[in-house]
């Protein structure tokens, strides 16, 4: 479904050129939850910025469900976040101003929906995340868990292909970080493939499939099924 | 701390902000400097001195419409009856009024040939008699008044004497007496002067010539009348005119009561206008640019708080900060300034170019700056105050 | 979409009040002071002739001696104007002073009062399409036969004789009779292009005349009376026949074959004149003469004063300032909300749609600084016009500006907001998404 080859991806400076991402290669099948995890500089922030189609990148080629989408306009990549991508971020970022069905109602706006349309779907989506009955709340009146999970609201309200999810229970405590992911993978068992960026082993386990990123590269990955893989934590310690 | 270097370059390097305040100060002084300039030209000009007892002259026209009357009588009937009322100083007819934008003028030759001789700047042609120096309350320097028995009806009469102010004497003749020079009107029409007043303005205030005013000895029959009275009695006077002139002759219309001062208002009001609606500008405009300078520094404070609260903890006295505030702030306004004062010269050539505006003081433009300095100091002091107070402890903390 | 952005200015324009009220009352100021001085210019500078402003003519002549006037004179002499009168080349035409007359009605109960009135020819009425309530213009043959008739105007007319129709009725003017052939409606060009050297915003007379009456009445001038050379004038026909200029001579030239050939006629008229020893300034008998239509006369009278184009220029420069401040406190206001713009781009909002929702933020601000500043402006002109008495006609906010003001006020914002909006629609999403 998804497949980077050959990405690469330079900053310049005067001075330097640090290579974010080098030769990196990547597919994802439809349905998995991967988790990418990698230290600090490693390059997890550049891959989840040119998944999400918010950066470009060097040279190299990355197709989404078979399409090449390397270097689009800025029109064409806003279309495909609107409609393929669903974004969670560790700050949630939600708008301040407005309530909770506005918010999960922002992407439905440029998709360009219809109100009765919109309308069905913000309902749907904050009832899948259990908050259905909050919809005229602002954020702010939300604890961080309950926050997410509009975020995540808003993320499923576009029925995207998949989901990037930037450190999602970074800023939560574990009880709200559990419940996050319980729901992330009941989204995941629906049939949404996910993306997650992690620095926590913890979670990174929970997903079928780990990727690490090392310099720029993908350093390794393991098919998991269920259990626990050795050889990624020995990785891990190795890392940092 | 009041390194200027560093806060040159770190200005530089923030682009938008200061260029537009740049920008806001350049247009501020160019219009504020050019708008004062005008004000202050037109406040000149209204404030001068007419030489006229404009508060006491009430003036009024007298409309006949019966052709039976003979003009030249009643018009002597008149005046007797206006000198004879109470509180009255003086009186006389006249074909004109001072400063009010309409009247006679001419020029007159200094010798008998209008092809070669030279001529006198344009002069307003005053009409009146051995009465009129005293109601207008001008001061003969040099010659003497019309005797009663000099004073003619008739316009073209061949014995035609002036009075002459001391503007026109000294442009006509710059180091000798006018007293007893003659002038012609044409071929064969000379005239003579005999007394020189002291200031006696004419009848158009933006004229170039309003200072050269001359008086004929000729008791002009037309509609203008001038009473002189303390400016309290004018109200009762106006009745008594009415009543006394109306008794003596029902058919005709008398109307426009004012006084000189009034008079003079209208004439102005223009001018008065232009400086009204220039003030308001200025004043607003530094209004605009000091709350444009509040916010800009309201919203540098917000997003360096962090930076401000390092250089606290790095011992930076609240007076520092306030001095890193103002100095910013100084250097682009006297860059502004220096830009804007070359504009302001520039736009005031453009005005002098295409309209009848003299040439910008250079004065205004330093001026401004000078004023622009000031609005700075307030507008950057009252939120930089509040960036001096940033405790030293937001440096440590992450927002 | 619009709806939304809209929707979303206002969330964000009461997010933030005293920024925004200080947008709105920079451009609202910027926005009163233009349109105060923009109005009185527009009063000024309107053209009431319409589409016969080309057609309509004022005749000028060169008539003035070697080493006298530099320019034309806006009028002509009495001589002249006779003379072209005989002409009738043009479509119509009609001579014109001002002059004043006290008037009485058979009605002893009615005082004598003085009043302007204009003595012209009958042409005078269809050249500048003056409205008839009752009656008519006198005859054509008055113009040469002269007869006391009248026209009045319905102010007059009301007070005169009560409204009614007055045709055939008698006024005295100077205590001679008139007989009233028409009753005109309520007309006050504005500005007063028929003549404006009699004060270009006063009210048109309310009784004409005709021009045909001067030389046996020896009606008195209210207006400019002006000679290149001393000429003694003894008595009304001495100036009859004088250099004097004081006639403002109109005609009616609907085409520009028209305009030609009457000019063609000028040039015949100051050749002959010429051989008579007039126009002695040497210059062609083509220079000697010339045609200038509405928008040349007004100009050649100084309709417009420099005063108010000063006036105008510096407003612009005002309302610039306003646009850079603005400028400014969008730009921070903006920047202030490149977070949200990150998200809203990364969830699908392309450039042009973030670049739209604060264009219409913009929009909305500057429409309510349209209107507050339509609100200055309306008090301003109030003001000044009960401080300085300014004429009724310059200070009437005009219906137009209902239409101009809002635009230029939103035209303004968005050009100010045009920077703003570039720049935090080309912000990077990914540098605001994580959490610092």
């Amino acid at each position: 479904m998804l497949t980077m080859k050959n990405i690469n991806k330079v900053f310049k400076t005067d001075l330097v050129e640090t290579h974010a991402l080098r030769d990196f290669n990547l597919s994802v099948q439809e349905g998995e939850f991967v988790a990418v995890t990698g230290p600090s500089g490693s390059g997890k922030t550049t891959f989840l910025n040119i998944a999400g189609l918010l950066e470009g990148f060097t040279h190299g080629d990355y197709f989404l469900d078979g399409v090449n989408i390397s270097n689009l306009n800025d029109n064409k990549a806003a279309a495909i976040r609107n409609e393929k991508i669903g974004f969670i971020f560790q700050g949630f970022n939600l708008i301040p101003d407005l309530n909770l069905a506005e918010n999960v109602e922002v992407p439905l706006r440029y998709r360009g929906f219809s109100a009765k349309e919109r309308q069905r779907r913000v309902k749907e989506a904050l009832e899948k995340v259990g908050l259905g009955a909050r919809m005229k709340h602002l954020p702010s009146q939300l604890s961080g868990g309950q926050q997410q999970r509009v975020a995540i609201a808003r993320a499923l309200a576009g029925e995207p292909r998949f989901l990037l999810a930037d450190e999602p229970t970074g800023n939560l405590d574990s009880l709200m970080a559990r419940q996050v992911m319980e729901l992330l993978e009941a989204i995941n068992k629906a049939g949404t493939t996910i993306i997650m960026v992690t620095h926590d082993p913890e979670l990174a386990r929970r997903a079928q499939r780990n990727i690490q990123i090392v310099d720029g590269q993908v350093c390794d990955f393991t098919l998991y099924q269920g259990g626990q893989n050795h050889q990624v934590d020995t990785m891990e310690q190795a890392a940092s | 701390m009041l390194n200027i270097k560093p806060i040159v370059s770190s200005l530089l390097r923030s682009k938008s902000g200061p260029i537009l305040l740049l920008m806001q100060i350049i247009l501020s002084v160019a219009i504020v400097a050019n708008a004062s300039f005008i004000i202050n030209e037109r406040l000149t000009m209204m404030q001068r001195d007419s030489g006229i007892a404009e508060q006491e002259i009430l003036t009024f026209a007298i409309y006949n419409f019966d052709p039976s009357i003979d003009a030249t009588l009643q018009n002597k009937v008149d005046q007797r009856i206006l000198r004879s009322l109470p509180n009255v100083k003086a009186a006389a007819s006249t074909n004109m009024l001072p400063l009010s934008g309409s009247g006679w003028s001419t020029t007159l030759n200094l010798g008998p040939d209008p092809e070669t001789a030279k001529s006198t700047p344009q002069v307003a042609m005053y009409m009146g008699t051995e009465h009129t120096l005293e109601t207008f309350g001008v001061t003969l320097v040099e010659g003497r008044n019309f005797y009663a028995d000099e004073i003619t009806d008739d316009v073209n009469s061949p014995n035609i004497l002036l009075l002459i102010t001391k503007a026109l004497a000294d442009e006509v003749w710059p180091n000798e007496s006018a007293v007893g020079k003659t002038l012609w009107a044409g071929r064969d029409v000379q005239v003579t002067v005999i007394g020189v007043v002291d200031k006696m303005q004419g009848a158009w205030v933006d004229s170039s010539d309003l200072e050269y005013s001359i008086i004929q000895n000729v008791d002009y029959s037309g509609n203008s009348y001038m009473v002189r009275a303390e400016p309290k009695h004018h109200e009762a006077l106006q009745q008594q005119i009415l009543d006394a002139l109306m008794t003596e002759n029902p058919n005709r219309v008398i109307d426009n009561f004012q006084s000189i001062a009034v008079v003079k208002e209208n004439s102005y009001r223009d001018h008065e206008l232009m400086v009204t609606v220039l003030s308001m500008m200025v004043v607003l405009l530094l209004l605009i640019t000091s709350l444009g300078l509040t916010g800009m520094v309201m919203f540098n404070i917000q997003r360096r708080t962090k930076q401000i609260g390092t250089r606290r903890a790095l011992g930076a006295t609240k007076g520092d900060i306030l001095s890193l505030f103002l100095t910013e702030n100084y250097i682009i306004c006297i860059v502004g300034g220096l830009i804007g004062g070359v504009l302001a010269v520039l736009l005031g050539q453009q005005l002098m170019q295409h309209y009848d505006l003299p040439q910008l003081n250079l004065i205004y433009p330093v001026l401004t700056v000078v004023g622009m300095l000031l609005v700075t100091t307030v507008a950057v002091i009252l939120p930089a105050r509040k960036a001096a107070n940033i405790s030293p402890a937001m440096a440590t903390r992450s927002v | 979409m619009f709806l939304y952005y809209v929707d979303l200015a206002w969330r964000s324009i009461k997010k933030t009040p005293i920024l925004s009220l200080l947008m709105v009352l920079a451009i609202s100021v910027g926005i009163g002071i233009t349109i105060t001085t923009l109005n009185v210019y527009n009063m000024m500078a309107f053209n009431p002739a319409g589409e016969r402003a080309e057609q309509l003519n004022t005749v000028q002549l060169w008539s003035q001696g070697p080493d006298s006037w530099a320019d034309y004179h806006s009028q002509v002499t009495y001589q002249d104007v006779m003379n072209l009168r005989k002409g009738k080349v043009a479509n119509e035409q009609a001579a014109m002073f001002r002059s004043g007359m006290a008037v009485q009605t058979d009605d002893p109960q009615i005082l004598p009062s003085l009043n302007g009135v204009r003595v012209t020819d009958s042409g005078f009425f269809n050249l500048f399409e003056v409205p008839f309530i009752y009656g008519n213009s006198w005859d054509k043959s008055v113009d040469e036969q002269a007869a006391f008739q009248a026209v009045i105007g319905k102010k007059l007319n009301q007070k005169l004789f009560g409204g009614e129709n007055s045709v055939g009725k008698t006024i005295y003017l100077n205590r001679k009779p008139y007989q009233v052939v028409g009753v005109i409606d309520d007309w006050h060009p504005q500005p007063k292009y028929y003549d404006p050297t009699s004060g270009a915003f006063s009210k048109a007379e309310q009784i004409y005349i005709p021009f045909s009456l001067t030389a046996s009445e020896e009606f008195s001038v209210w207006g400019n009376m002006s000679g290149w050379k001393y000429e003694r004038l003894d008595d009304y026909q001495d100036r009859l026949g004088s250099e004097k200029v004081w006639i403002q001579y109109w005609v009616d030239l609907p085409t520009a074959e028209d305009r030609q050939s009457y000019k063609r006629y000028l040039s015949q008229y100051v050749e002959q004149q010429k051989e008579l020893g007039r126009f002695t300034d040497g210059k062609s008998p083509e220079e000697s003469a010339q045609l200038s239509n509405v928008d040349a006369w007004l100009e050649r009278n100084h309709v417009v004063p420099e005063d108010n184009k000063i006036l105008l220029g510096l407003s612009v420069l005002f309302l610039s300032v306003c646009l850079v401040n603005i400028l400014g406190l969008m730009l921070t206001k903006f920047l202030k909300r490149a977070p949200e713009v990150g998200v809203r781009r990364a969830i699908g909002a392309s450039r042009s749609q973030i670049f739209s929702q604060y264009m219409v933020e913009v929009g909305v601000i500057g429409l309510f600084g349209g209107l507050l500043g339509l609100a200055w402006a309306w008090g301003a002109l109030y003001g000044l016009s009960a401080r300085f008495g300014v004429a009724e006609g310059l200070t009437h906010l005009s219906l137009s500006m209902w239409v101009i003001t809002p635009a230029i006020a939103v035209g303004t914002a968005m050009l100010a907001g045009l920077y703003p909006a570039w720049v935090v629609c080309r912000t990077k999403p990914s540098v605001y998404l994580k959490s610092q």
